[in-house]
């Protein structure tokens, strides 16, 4: 399976290769100085939804209990299509605020972590077993979430965290996550949408074929949001490479560069 | 050795560089399948309305996170020499557009383009870079619209 897979994407390697060597001077005039980049993917990066990388094909890989193997190395995810947000209106401030100061107090950029539901841009590594899913990040903060599928409850009295308490069960073929237990400091997307320690994430995971993972977020925050919205991400997976070590803080030379940090 | 400090898109119109372009083709096969963002927003540390580009020899290569970093020595006219500091996309994002760890090395000449620190400092995001064999690739930048950069933002 492995050296199919390395074949498979070895072969779309070449495709995209000819492909865009060959694209035709019209494009190249989005930026005359790379004529390998297509007028297409420059407007698709700039707008934040860029295309992601193909994911190999193949059927759903499944655990011996015959439940979807969600084991893989993904991509950093997309969002597909959002129902929301129905920001209360301190919320709504607060993300203007953010906005205007051109996102400067970010904890990502002081090498703290993103979320949970943020997603590195990096690469993210599912490991399923029956009875526990770990995800892992690459980037950031090298963090892990544990998404425990063995019946058990979420623990009383919970201590606020980053990350928050995850038990999940079977939905048919989709993974529903159940998080709770966060503090207020991490932001919900890039955007900066923020949440407060009411949130209640629910995340549904699902892999309709080897390469494709969707994950439908439910965010249940009556602190910050008038009802529950909704963000359907997709990524595919990562062929090429392994996850790589990312020590955020061996050389974070950007908070002092920061808005804010020289004025 | 020389510095050129472009702060209007005309330096953008400067065909120099169009003899290593079909030689990076491979680069940008591989920029064009890949998600980015820096771990911080590229509006609060550089400003895409201050276009650098800058030739000079590189004095320090950091292969590190959150950013690969590289320093240029550029001496001007009067012979002072400023040393800058360019950010590089991260280690994970680089690997896949094609850098390596022995892609930069002190001593080489480069010529980069990139958008200057806000702050004033002698500090830029690099946006491309012109490596000492000629291929002209990408710097894994996170600014919005950035051949190769920028993106998605979850």
């Amino acid at each position: 399976m492995r050296k199919h897979l390395a074949l498979s994407a070895g072969t779309a390697a070449v495709a995209l290769f000819v492909s865009l060597a060959l694209t035709p001077s019209p494009a190249r005039s989005q930026d005359p100085l790379n004529p390998s980049f297509s007028a297409a993917q420059a407007k698709g990066k700039a707008g934040g939804k860029g295309a992601l990388p193909p994911g190999p094909p193949g059927p759903t890989p499944r655990l011996p209990d015959g439940k979807p193997d969600l084991t893989g190395i993904w991509n950093g995810q997309r969002t597909v299509s959002q129902d929301g947000p129905y920001l209360q209106p301190w919320a709504q401030k607060l993300l203007e605020q953010r906005a205007v100061s051109n996102y400067a107090d970010d904890f990502e950029a002081r090498c703290l972590p993103g979320g949970p539901p943020r997603a590195a841009p990096y690469h993210t590594s599912l490991v399923s077993t029956p009875k526990l899913v770990l995800m892992l990040f690459e980037g950031n903060t090298h963090m892990f979430r544990q998404f425990f599928v063995d019946g058990t409850n979420h623990p009383k009295d919970l201590k606020p965290s980053w990350y928050g308490d995850s038990r999940a069960h079977w939905d048919g073929d989709t993974l529903v996550v159940d998080t709770i237990g966060f503090n207020d400091k991490s932001w919900i997307d890039m955007p900066g949408h923020p949440h407060t320690s009411q949130m209640h994430l629910t995340e549904r995971f699902s892999r309709p074929n080897l390469g494709t993972l969707n994950i439908d977020i439910t965010i249940d925050d009556p602190g910050a949001y008038t009802k529950p919205w909704i963000q359907k991400r997709s990524t595919t997976l990562e062929t090429n490479m392994e996850m790589t070590e990312y020590v955020c803080n061996e050389n974070n030379q950007d908070p002092v560069h920061l808005d804010g940090a020289h004025k | 050795m020389r510095a050129q400090t472009a702060l209007s898109k005309d330096s953008r119109k400067t065909e120099r560089f169009a003899p290593f372009a079909l030689l990076t083709a491979g680069f940008g096969l591989l920029v064009s399948a890949v998600p980015m963002l820096a771990h911080h927003s590229f509006a609060a540390e550089y400003d895409s309305k201050k276009p650098v580009k800058i030739t000079g020899t590189v004095s320090k290569v950091e292969w590190m996170n959150p950013h690969a970093r590289f320093y240029v020595d550029v001496k001007d006219a009067d012979g002072k020499v400023t040393n800058w500091n360019f950010e590089l996309g991260a280690i994970p994002v680089l690997l896949k557009q094609g850098w390596t760890k022995n892609s930069l090395h002190a001593g080489d000449t480069v010529t980069v383009q990139g958008s200057m620190a806000k702050d004033g400092s002698s500090t830029a995001n690099a946006t491309s870079v012109v490596l000492p064999d000629g291929r002209r690739v990408f710097g894994g930048s996170s600014q919005p619209g950035a051949p190769g950069g920028a993106a998605a933002d979850q």
